[in-house]
């Protein structure tokens, strides 16, 4: 008895260290980026501000021309800019991956034709090549096409690099389904594509959700490919302009923490909605 | 009449004949929409993958003239040797040798823990799990930008409260240094990580079967023993995962870094190294040399993991 108490308590300190872990620094952002500078420097440290206010999030937002308390500079409208960069880079290039890598994969499992196999496992072994060893390449070959700084440029990029594993990860999926709804499609005289369209596409449906899902989180997350390819705010998404509001000697605390808490917002809403798909996906695909 | 009936089977492509023609019609359509289906996918990973990484090698075997308007020549591997001799190059080595390290071992240590606290079910596990899966949902840029407040030097939180507990008398400009800056962007980085890693040592527990347990137990085993000589050896495959990812992401640890301590010397990776190289000092051939090295040495740690995980389970 005394046995399964300890363990049942042991279980339960390590329940909530598990909830503390994973959000005390997210509630610590949020506490800072609701604060003042005078908050942030005090000593000893305020962990919370005196009384919250929104200015952080105001100057971000609105912009101010001039420069701020520690030397971080914040163009007037650039942040809100460069969410919508983010957005719109996330958006088309899950689009483009979903209707890349379904296909692909759909066409692998279902519609083998000569050369299919050698096809799928080429693209397939691609998954292993780090992306930065391209990268250098890429970046001549987008310099090349006048990608850069482009945002269709980035997407390209986040096309072909995805969809190795994207079309991997369909292809499992449609083999696990049965072929049978198909098939009677195809019988009662659907063309290929109508069944495709009508019978296969919502058999997949949670697992259209999932590969949405990690390929959002993936997207929006990408650092290091968008600092090499865009350089002025015409292509710049979130993650790459938040890294400038850290200042070389003081760092305006309160601005950089307003803007990590709406860069994480939308991942953070997408990881919550569908968040059984992205664990399901997570802990079955790697 | 039945010999006809096998020939069309084995040979679905030959000449055509009265009742064959639906058969071989849907089979070369399906041919077709396959190929159709296929061909995004194929020209995408040609053009912008496998082009690139060729090229990518041609470059690292050929002299860096191009940037100052010269004609590159092969020369081989000397890029490599001239790499390997560079001593930022091998600083930056044993950096992340240290994060592989020190990373791996976190991950292992406090995903073992989360697995086994969460892996049974309970009132509210869906909820708990929910949140367990918030840091690996955001991007490691925000992550960096959330932890910097608390390894400040100036008004750090770290600072504060050990100076508090009189355990400092001065604050520690803690990213300066290497032990503690290599040991925090450590932190950093598991923090983002553990979710994967426990998610997947949650799916190995649940894999083994109730009634091992419950037949141990029945002999008197302890829940200690329980998990050194059931729990460990069973979950042999997912911890080898777990291992796997765990060092392909430290290997390319780059976005923690940036925003904690910038392209500073003292806490440099190899891929920071790689970027330096190639974009800062606008040497490709040395930079292209480097990724690639990174690249086998990567390779290199999951052969190992592949080949004595497969060694110890038969």
């Amino acid at each position: 008895m005394t046995h399964s108490s300890a363990a049942r308590l042991l279980r339960t300190v390590a329940i909530a260290a598990t909830i503390l872990w994973s959000l005390a620094p997210i509630g610590l952002g949020v506490a800072t980026s609701l604060s003042t500078q005078a908050d942030v420097q005090a000593v000893p440290a305020r962990w919370l501000p005196g009384h919250a206010t929104l200015d952080p999030y105001r100057s971000l937002l609105g912009g101010t021309s001039g420069s701020h308390a520690g030397g971080t500079v914040s163009e007037s409208g650039a942040f809100a800019h460069a969410m919508w960069n983010s957005a719109s880079i996330t958006l088309m290039s899950t689009l483009a991956i979903l209707c890349v890598a379904i296909s692909a994969g759909y066409a692998s499992a279902r519609l083998r034709f000569p050369g299919c196999g050698a096809l799928f496992r080429a693209i397939v072994a691609t998954t292993v090549v780090p992306v930065f060893t391209v990268v250098i390449a890429l970046f001549q070959l987008m310099a090349d096409a006048h990608l850069i700084d482009h945002k269709l440029g980035l997407v390209l990029v986040f096309v072909s690099t995805t969809t190795p594993l994207a079309m991997w990860l369909v292809h499992n999926h449609v083999k696990e389904l049965p072929a049978e709804p198909e098939e009677a499609a195809l019988i009662d005289g659907c063309t290929r594509w109508q069944a495709f369209r009508h019978v296969v596409v919502p058999q997949m449906r949670s697992g259209i959700a999932a590969l949405s899902a990690l390929v959002v989180l993936s997207v929006w997350g990408e650092f290091l490919i968008p600092l090499l390819l865009t350089s002025t705010s015409a292509g710049k998404p979130v993650t790459v302009l938040i890294p400038e509001y850290v200042g070389k000697y003081t760092t305006n605390y309160p601005l950089l923490a307003a803007a990590g808490i709406l860069a994480l917002l939308p991942p953070a809403i997408v990881a919550l909605v569908l968040n059984r798909h992205v664990r399901g996906m997570l802990s079955g695909s790697s | 009449m039945g010999s006809d009936i096998l020939t069309r089977e084995v040979h679905p492509g030959g000449a055509p004949s009265g009742p064959r023609r639906p058969v071989d019609l849907a089979a070369r359509e399906a041919t077709r929409a396959g190929m159709l289906m296929m061909a995004p996918a194929v020209v995408t990973t040609a053009t912008l993958v496998i082009y690139p990484l060729v090229r990518g090698f041609q470059t690292s075997l050929e002299s860096g003239d191009a940037a100052v308007g010269g004609q590159p020549h092969f020369v081989g591997l000397r890029n490599y040797g001239e790499v390997l001799g560079s001593s930022t190059a091998r600083d930056a080595t044993v950096h992340t040798l240290s994060y592989v390290a020190l990373a791996v071992t976190l991950e292992l240590a406090l995903g073992l823990i989360v697995a086994v606290a969460l892996h049974r079910t309970f009132r509210g596990r869906g909820i708990v799990l929910a949140i367990l899966i918030l840091p690996c949902a955001l991007p490691s840029v925000v992550s960096g930008v959330l932890w910097r407040r608390v390894f400040d030097p100036d008004s750090g939180l770290l600072n504060s409260v050990l100076e508090q507990l009189h355990i400092l008398s001065q604050p520690q400009v803690w990213l300066a240094g290497r032990g503690w800056a290599l040991a925090f962007i450590t932190l950093v980085h598991v923090w983002g990580v553990l979710p994967l890693v426990s998610l997947i040592l949650i799916a190995g527990l649940q894999s083994i079967p109730e009634e091992v347990y419950s037949a141990s137990a029945v002999d008197g085993a302890t829940p200690l023993r329980q998990f050194r000589h059931i729990t460990l050896p069973l979950l042999r495959p997912s911890i080898a995962v777990t291992l796997t990812v765990g060092t392909v992401w430290a290997t390319k640890i780059f976005d923690e870094i940036y925003v904690l301590n910038g392209t500073a010397l003292n806490t440099r990776s190899i891929l920071m190294e790689v970027y330096n190289t190639t974009f800062v000092n606008a040497d490709f051939a040395h930079g292209t040399a480097l990724a690639f090295m990174l690249t086998a040495v990567t390779a290199l740690f999951a052969a190992v993991y592949a080949v004595t995980f497969r060694r110890s389970t038969t």
